[in-house]
């Protein structure tokens, strides 16, 4: 039974930002939590055990990380809103199954706090270098969502989105924060319980059980449509839709261009919905800075500096960073004379992104970091320079 | 933007974190102003040497810190044991009419080389007083949360008092009052005599 009492008092709450992710999650309505402690991220592992059976949830420390993705599909394959936490290292584990969860179409939420690499790398630094992993997290072809925090408010908001984004686009969803965030502090903004319950997707059995329990094109209006989940242990479950491509019916379909087209298109047509992005004083900027998470927020500062020298920057901030916004960064890129892109990791995934989009026709300035993030003198140094 | 950097340091176990939660609960919960912490991970807090951060705005219309992270010079800085006295030089602390303070506890430092050198460090017995007065080495955070508030000026002694209320357990309540109440003191009586010798 889940306990409507227990869920955080609406006001301000002073949070770790692992926590904050923690209660983002029990606010959407998550109760299951397979996990394996890992650094940065154990912090949510630690708080979901004491929360999660307080809202009628269950937290399982698995035996490892295999072990743990796996029980979060097969929560959420009966019915449950599921998620995961691990660092790069976890990642590398877990993809093993990842896969096979955007293959059966089973949403859940993996939280990836992201530490420095490879391997083992220095486990209490930041670094965004899960990113690209975060995208291509398995065999085969398979879209992704992924959302990247900067602040503690925002881990909490993002989660719920999270949630709501796995149980509509039937995908796993990540949420990309790393070691620093991940440890901050900061106030947390609970809205009341009727505000965040307007807010939530349910999980809802579909409406017809003779009904399509997976994602197709509708031929009269060339739309996907995405059903609600099958749970299985119930009337809805198919009977067959393991191991081979699948149809909307959940058996084995002979075109498997169908199958791979549906799987990524069903998202990739959704951009209004799932693309998330905020601009800062770019209206009238020739110089775009296009960048997610942490070095966003420093780039506010070099940005109002810079204006008061009378520089026209601004910034294209990125929410969602899966699936890449190109209509989105086009149009933002548009009149720049060279695009910035400070990127906590050192190869410029996101980089690589943008001049795919502007077809290396506008100058695209990496500002690498590794394993600790822009002071805004960073970035204002290269923005002067571009500017003269 | 109004901001104030403050770099609490000392050994796992001394109230080093919390404090520098007490601060952060302060300046942001009833203060209403932006502000972010940072701590020593994990094994540093538990015997090592310890740290953590606070970076304050106090100008209300800030509503994000953009930079979370508190670097030299420091506005305040919380020294707590020999060991992270070691490293201070007096060029750590920012030159500023009101801010560039130093708190450390001689009680638990007997080497301080540095802070002969700076003008605005204000030497308090925490662990001593603590002992002596209160019976107990816990009471040592609200004599220092006592002291940061007056010399800090960052957030309301209501917002402080309200901080305590929330942060310790209520049987103790009182005595962490009282403990509070004689930092206030130490800090008033050092500022007078600041203001005098500069006069």
């Amino acid at each position: 039974m889940i306990s409507e009492k227990r869920f955080l008092q609406a006001g301000k709450h002073l949070m770790m930002g692992n926590e904050a992710m923690s209660e983002g999650a029990i606010a959407a309505g998550c109760t299951f939590f397979g996990g394996y402690p890992i650094t940065p991220s154990t912090e949510v592992i630690e708080h979901l055990a004491k929360r999660l059976p307080e809202v009628g949830g269950v937290c399982m420390q698995m035996e490892d990380e295999l072990a743990s993705i796996n029980a979060v599909m097969g929560a959420s394959l009966v019915g449950a809103k599921a998620m995961t936490a691990t660092s790069g290292p976890g990642l590398a584990l877990m993809a093993e199954t990842i896969s096979m969860g955007a293959n059966l179409e089973i949403p859940f939420v993996f939280c990836d706090v992201q530490r420095n690499g490879p391997g083992t790398g220095y486990v209490t630094e930041p670094h965004h270098n899960d990113i690209g992993f975060a995208r291509f997290s398995g065999n085969g072809e398979f879209q992704i969502i992924a959302l990247a925090p900067m602040n503690c408010q925002e881990l909490y908001d993002l989660t719920i989105t999270a949630f709501n984004f796995a149980e509509k686009y039937r995908c796993p969803v990540f949420l990309m924060s790393d070691a620093y965030l991940g440890h901050l502090h900061e106030v947390v903004d609970i809205p009341t319980r009727e505000e965040i319950l307007k807010k939530i997707i349910k999980r809802e059995l579909p409406a017809n059980t003779k009904g399509r329990v997976f994602s197709y094109k509708d031929p009269s209006t060339g739309e996907y449509v995405i059903p609600s989940p099958p749970i299985m242990g119930t009337e809805y479950c198919p009977g067959l839709f393991l191991h081979q491509p699948h149809g909307p019916d959940g058996l084995p379909t002979p075109k498997p261009i169908v199958f791979q087209e549906m799987l990524i298109e069903k998202i990739t047509s959704k951009m209004d919905e799932i693309s998330l992005t905020e601009t800062y004083k770019l209206d009238d900027a020739d110089i775009v800075i296009v960048s997610y998470g942490l070095p966003v927020r420093s780039s506010y500062r070099a940005v109002d500096i810079a204006r008061e020298e009378g520089i026209k920057v601004g910034i294209f901030r990125l929410i969602t960073v899966w699936p890449f916004p190109d209509e989105k960064v086009k149009v933002a890129v548009k009149d720049a004379k060279a695009v910035i892109v400070p990127e906590l990791n050192y190869t410029g995934v996101i980089a690589e992104q943008v001049e795919r989009v502007t077809k290396l026709e506008t100058p695209v300035i990496k500002i690498p970091k590794v394993a600790e993030f822009h002071h805004p003198d960073d970035i204002l140094k290269v923005i002067r320079e571009v500017a003269k | 933007m109004a901001r104030y950097e403050i770099r609490i340091a000392g050994f796992g176990g001394q109230g080093v974190i919390t404090l520098s939660k007490m601060i952060t609960m302060a300046s942001s919960l009833y203060e209403g102003l932006a502000a972010t912490q940072t701590e020593a991970y994990s094994a540093a807090a538990r015997g090592g040497k310890c740290w953590a951060e606070v970076v304050v705005d106090k100008d209300q219309d800030v509503k994000i810190i953009d930079y979370p992270k508190a670097l030299q010079p420091y506005d305040f800085l919380i020294i707590l044991s020999e060991e992270s006295a070691s490293d201070v030089k007096p060029n750590f602390l920012k030159k500023s009419d009101t801010t560039g303070y130093l708190i450390w506890d001689p009680s638990t430092i007997k080497k301080f080389k540095s802070a002969k050198r700076i003008k605005k460090g204000l030497s308090i017995p925490v662990q001593k007083l603590a002992v002596e007065r209160f019976g107990n080495i816990v009471f040592g955070n609200s004599i220092l949360f006592g002291a940061f508030t007056m010399l800090a000026g960052i957030f309301s002694e209501e917002s402080a008092l309200e901080t305590i209320r929330n942060f310790v357990p209520p049987n103790t309540l009182d005595t962490n009052l009282e403990a509070f109440e004689l930092g206030k003191q130490e800090a008033i009586e050092f500022l007078k005599k600041l203001e005098e010798g500069q006069e």
